[in-house]
């Protein structure tokens, strides 16, 4: 007679999984689509983030509906239509060996961070006052220059911690890209448990990495918000900074 | 009132409405929609003759109702009609002459393949019947009632331009395949043998590892011989299915090792479907009467 209460967890499994080749590749993949995907979301982002904030009547227009599309539907849609949709519509060889399951997910990815972004950018925008841009038309600069110069370095530092959560929340989202056939972390782990039953134990896999890719993250925007910070009256200390001071490092002034 | 209460009612009153809306969700959840429900009376397949088993010592029967898991997107095995949320098949229509003949109803639940097993090992349904190939991984984790003698068939593009003629000709190249099924093992075993890996690409359904194939994201797609024929016959000449079956391997009715006395309900059930000829009337139906059992 089995037990009330048999808990079943086979830690052989997690060792024999937790390093293994085919873990790593995924998870190798859902890093670099994320990175590349992120990248995309970031330089379109700050194009269309300045449209929207512009007065500009088309260039407004035209942001404002591309973040509607891209914010109105969900990401898993956008990679069946970006991929399926098109190949199905598009006979040509050309362009269906060139569309690969891996571009679109970056394109794909990239596209709808872009809307993303754009309201991350506008909102960094707003919140530099008026005046700055008064002051630097009066000292001679052009729109553009006073936007580079003047106000995007300061609207960077309102900017980057919600691109971080964004970055973060797309780490965790490539595993939709599943529906296109890319093999990241989470499906690699869900096609291990698939053969072998071992649910349980091949989420936690999946679980730990992405636990130690998001803290590792973490650290690394902390730092670069504190450095981003020069010229504020006190730094705030991170825990990388606190770790550097420990071990003998110079903390910057 | 101040501007604090104020926003303090608001809080209060935006967590009710959360409160509320989770549980009304988790109510919704419990009341699986059933995907496919047949009362003994509604199927107008000819009853078996013998004597059925009495049910009322199986514990899974007591409601008068079998429960079964199936990922509905297989056909001609299992599949909704097209434009509605009634499943057809030759599972299903077999399901259902079980279920005339034990004189119970059956109802079908769809979910995804790849965790049907785990899902039947924690009592969401009393069984599986989708298509399921009994092999040995599978054999550890459930017993099985077998239905059919089915194969694998290699669904190409028309023309084979490949020139595919078996599992080895697919080394080097792409190769679409559905999460959890024989199938991927078969090539991930193969792509082992390979000097030149298989590129694996796995789906969550079937048809999206055909629409793969169909619009060249892989050269090839691999599943049980009935379903690429279907494929392939439906494809408007895309694609076309090789005529040799490879390693042709029982489906069985998938229920949990605890259930002995289901198992033999079901096992008595297709021998006398089979004795009275039904058997071989959901086969034809379906065009399946080389599937048969030996």
């Amino acid at each position: 007679m089995e037990p009330a209460l048999a808990l079943q967890y086979d830690f052989h499994t997690v060792r024999e999984f937790l390093f293994h080749p085919i873990i790593i590749r995924a998870l190798r993949e859902t890093m670099i689509i994320a990175t590349l995907a992120m990248g995309v979301g970031i330089v379109l982002g700050v194009v269309l983030g300045v449209m929207r904030v512009s007065r500009n009547p088309v260039a407004n227009g035209v942001a404002g509906l591309y973040v509607w599309f891209w914010r109105a539907t969900p990401v898993i849609l956008q990679l069946l239509l970006l991929y399926f949709g098109l190949r199905q519509m598009i006979e040509n060889d050309l362009f269906r060996d060139n569309w690969t399951r891996f571009r679109v997910a970056v394109i794909g990815f990239g596209l709808n961070e872009a809307a993303y972004m754009a309201e991350i950018v506008r909102a960094g925008i707003g919140s530099v006052e008026s005046g700055q841009m008064d002051a630097a038309k009066s000292l001679g600069m052009t729109n553009l220059q006073a936007l580079r110069r003047v106000i995007l370095p300061q609207a960077l530092r309102i900017m980057v911690p919600p691109t971080g959560n964004e970055f973060i929340a797309m780490l965790k989202n490539t595993s939709v890209a599943f529906a296109i056939g890319v093999t990241e972390l989470l499906n690699a782990a869900k096609i291990q448990a698939a053969r072998s039953f071992n649910y349980m134990e091949l989420y936690t896999v999946a679980a730990f990495w992405y636990l130690v890719v998001v803290s590792a993250f973490s650290l690394l925007q902390a730092e670069l918000e504190r450095m981003l910070s020069a010229g504020e009256r006190e730094r705030p200390e991170t825990l990388l900074s606190r770790a550097m001071s420990v071990m003998g490092g110079r903390r910057g002034v | 009132m101040s501007p604090n209460t104020t926003r303090n009612r608001l809080f209060l009153v935006a967590s009710l409405a959360l409160v509320a809306l989770l549980v009304s969700a988790a109510c919704n959840d419990d009341k699986k929609t059933p995907s496919a429900t047949s009362t003994p009376a509604a199927t107008n397949t000819p009853a078996a003759s013998g004597t059925p088993p009495d049910v009322s010592g199986v514990p899974e029967l007591q409601d008068g109702k079998l429960t079964i898991g199936s990922d509905i997107a297989y056909a001609p095995l299992e599949f909704f009609q097209p434009g509605t949320e009634t499943a057809d098949g030759l599972d299903v229509d077999l399901a259902k002459a079980i279920g005339e003949y034990l004189g119970i109803e059956i109802e079908f639940v769809n979910a995804g393949f790849d965790g049907l097993i785990a899902a039947l090992n924690t009592d969401e349904y009393d069984a599986i019947m989708s298509a399921m190939t009994i092999n040995d991984e599978r054999s550890q984790q459930v017993d099985f009632v077998p239905y059919l003698n089915v194969g694998t068939g290699i669904l190409v593009e028309a023309g084979n331009p490949n020139d595919i003629q078996g599992l080895e000709d697919l080394c080097g190249l792409t190769v679409a395949v559905q999460v959890g099924t024989i199938q991927e093992t078969m090539v991930r075993t193969q792509s082992d043998a390979c000097t030149d890996a298989i590129d694996v690409v796995v789906f969550d359904t079937n048809p999206l590892a055909v629409e793969d194939l169909k619009t060249g994201g892989a050269d090839a797609n691999l599943a049980d011989y009935p379903v690429a024929y279907l494929d392939a016959q439906e494809s408007d000449g895309a694609l076309e299915v090789l005529s040799a079956q490879l390693e042709p391997e029982p489906y069985g009715i998938a229920v949990r090792k605890t259930s002995t006395e289901l198992n033999a309900v079901l096992t008595q059930a297709i021998a006398a479907l089979q004795a009275d000829g039904t058997y071989d009337q959901v086969l034809a139906k379906w065009n399946l009467d080389s599937a048969a059992l030996p």
